[in-house]
């Protein structure tokens, strides 16, 4: 197929959408070569798109651009490399078996942390970890800006369970090493309170902070008592 | 929606949430009515947000105007996952939920509310046989293939192909562009 009225009827074929799969990879690949094709395809897709106002519009639920946002966020993390995250996992078996995976994905959350970040003023105290569940998702995601205390916790993929809640710990060894509540995650929204304000930065910066399951009311014993994964703070990327 | 896509461009998180919400339920739409599930057009419409944002810098306002262009991303993914699923016509058919959303008038070209631009294809399209103007129509905004549209219209493959080829160039004549 040399003829240029040949090609154009390919292109307005494939434009149309009528060719099947082998032929629609085909042209796909010879477009990205052959100059004239391309520039015809671009042109029948151009004439026949006013035919797309006669398609209704279906709103798509709400929640889907945090979900692209999310898939953006972790094809970029394939080309960050300079970010270390500090993790600590509790169950290191499983851990090992998905932990490129895992990094990968926490790296680049921290990315597009980092991205929301840089659209305001930058804060120098701003702190970030990543809680990873016991398999290849990062369940929690916090921040902390260690200025104004503010600490700020969002569910990622964490799923709400009947009867449980989980619940937010800090522990250092200069708060006498026993984690210390810091309150329960109910919403499965961002959570964000200035739950730090009685702990001195330096501490908090210092800190190992944790997420448990808990009886839905939190932890009778005032202790973690269910599953538990940890992470400590890092600067925030910029 | 072109000064959008061209802040997109340059990676603006802000541009892209509007154009977003400017534009999606039309992309949901094109790419529900191809793809009938909704679960499935979900994941597609995300995808193709993916590819708005990462290829925002080919757009080309003097070419096509921005939704054009993204409706032909839109288009051609929704496209592909059809032909790679072979999404069959029984379930299509079957598929009340999406039937429902997608049901229309007999004549998606009679809409009084339509752009100059559509009134000249509609003008065009008007002049083709019924069959042949059928068939241009199943496959822009239902996404047939010719073997669907064989199945359909009950007439040979070779048939379908030779009535798209003539309507297809018809169409050009007929447009001047």
């Amino acid at each position: 197929m040399t003829n240029g009225e040949n090609i154009d009827v390919l292109a307005a074929e494939y434009a149309l959408g009528t060719l099947d799969a082998a032929e629609r990879s085909s042209v796909a690949a010879r477009r990205r070569r052959d100059l004239a094709l391309d520039l015809a395809i671009e042109q029948w897709e151009a004439r026949l798109a006013p035919l797309a106002q006669t398609i209704s519009s279906v709103e798509p639920r709400s929640g889907l651009f945090a979900e692209i946002e999310t898939r953006i966020a972790v094809r970029h993390a394939a080309t960050v490399s300079n970010i270390q995250v500090v993790v600590l996992e509790h169950s290191m078996r499983r851990w090992r078996r998905r932990a490129l995976a895992a990094a990968a994905l926490a790296a680049c959350l921290l990315v597009a942390i980092g991205v929301r970040e840089s659209m305001r003023p930058q804060a120098p105290t701003s702190y970030v970890a990543v809680f990873q569940k016991d398999d290849a998702s990062p369940a929690f995601l916090l921040s902390v800006d260690l200025e104004t205390r503010m600490l700020s916790i969002r569910p990622v993929a964490a799923q709400p369970q009947a009867g449980k809640t989980y619940q937010l710990w800090i522990a250092s060894e200069k708060l006498g090493g026993a984690p210390q509540s810091l309150g329960l995650i109910e919403d499965h929204d961002t959570v964000t309170r200035r739950l730090l304000a009685a702990y001195d930065p330096a501490i908090v910066q210092q800190a190992t902070f944790g997420v448990s399951l808990e009886p839905a009311g939190g932890s009778p014993t005032g202790r973690p008592t269910g599953p538990a994964f940890h992470a400590k703070l890092i600067p925030a990327p910029r | 929606m072109a000064l959008l896509l061209q802040l997109v461009a340059s990676q603006d998180r802000r541009a892209f949430a509007s154009l977003y919400a400017a534009s999606s339920s039309k992309l949901y739409g094109i790419i529900l009515r191809i793809l009938k599930r909704r679960d499935v057009a979900e994941d597609i419409l995300q995808d193709v947000y993916v590819r708005i944002w990462e290829r925002a810098m080919d757009f080309d306002s003097r070419k096509a105007p921005a939704i054009a262009w993204m409706i032909a991303i839109a288009r051609n993914r929704a496209l592909d996952e059809r032909r790679r699923a072979a999404v069959g016509l029984d379930a299509i058919d079957a598929d009340a939920e999406v039937a429902n959303i997608v049901s229309e008038d007999e004549d998606p070209l009679a809409a009084a509310e339509r752009s100059d631009n559509l009134r000249r294809l509609a003008e065009c399209l008007n002049k083709l046989d019924k069959n042949r103007r059928d068939i241009v129509l199943l496959a822009y905004r239902d996404g047939y293939s010719r073997q669907e549209l064989s199945q359909r219209l009950a007439r040979p493959v070779g048939t379908i192909k030779t009535w798209l080829h003539h309507s297809l160039v018809q169409l050009k004549t007929c447009l001047g562009q």
